[in-house]
């Protein structure tokens, strides 16, 4: 059975941050959707993450793994759709925006 | 006769109701083209050996329907004459032998809606979020296109 959660992954990593602190260990909460295999496997098809502004797109996958271990099986098969443009795993530096929405895309059967 | 009342549209439509055929056709018709080139993907009732019991679909919605936009802006760069383009889809449920995929374009000559039609399947099948399930009698199984980049077919 699935369901919507939110979840607050971790606190950031600096104390006492003033407003505007544009650091970039400083975490964004954005939206993680889920569809097909990756939905089955974490158990649910959209919540909230805290994650670094900026990281590479194989470091938000690790991220999203921290919180869901059971999708480490399909890490060979899946890309992302951050802002609905699709991100290969790897070293793609992403900057991340309050609300952002980053998909889990496993390979895609339409039509 | 005014061409330029007859503005090339694209009809794109994800739904869970039952697609109609007549009702893609009608929408790209135009008194301007003397072609409607069509595309009907339909759902078989085997798979390796295995009885198909029905297809369930699911599908990013909002990025799917951008997608499409894009392969029909893509279509009328290739095939400038190409006049209407519809793309319907289904979503959920589909029992064997009806629709899932029904594409239609007109052009005033035929080869371009032809061709326009195949291109529209082919690369939806290569960027469109949407994803098939297959439902047999004790199992099912997620399918991944061969024209998906990131797919691993050879594990």
């Amino acid at each position: 059975r699935l369901s919507s959660g939110r979840r607050r992954h971790r606190e950031p990593a600096a104390e006492g941050s003033p407003a505007g602190d544009r650091g970039s260990m400083r975490c964004q909460q954005v939206s993680v959707l889920y569809f097909a295999r990756s939905a089955e496997l974490a158990g649910l098809r959209c919540e909230t993450l805290s994650v670094p502004r900026q990281l590479t797109s194989l470091q938000l996958w690790e991220e999203i793994v921290k919180v869901h271990p059971r999708l480490a099986v399909i890490r060979d098969q899946v890309v992302f759709a951050v802002r609905q443009e699709y991100v290969l795993l790897g070293d793609q530096l992403l900057v991340l925006q309050p609300g952002d929405e980053v998909a889990i895309i496993p390979p895609i059967s339409g039509g | 006769m005014d061409e330029s009342e007859d503005v090339p549209k694209d009809f794109i439509k994800l739904k869970t109701e039952k697609l109609s055929v007549d009702e893609v056709s009608e929408l790209v018709v135009s008194p301007y083209c003397g072609a409607v080139s069509l595309f009907i993907g339909t759902t078989r009732n085997n798979f390796e050996g295995k009885k198909v019991i029905h297809l369930e679909y699911e599908a990013y919605t909002s990025m799917a329907e951008t997608e499409i936009k894009k392969i029909c802006r893509d279509v009328r760069k290739k095939w400038p004459s190409v006049k209407h383009i519809a793309v319907h889809h289904r979503l959920g449920v589909v029992p064997i032998t009806e629709a899932s995929v029904i594409i239609a374009v007109s052009s005033p000559h035929r080869a371009e809606s032809l061709e326009a039609v195949m291109y529209c399947i082919n690369t939806l099948k290569a960027s469109v979020p949407i994803w098939k399930k297959e439902i047999y009698e004790d199992e099912y199984s997620w399918k991944e296109n061969k024209e998906c980049f990131w797919a691993n077919s050879e594990k």
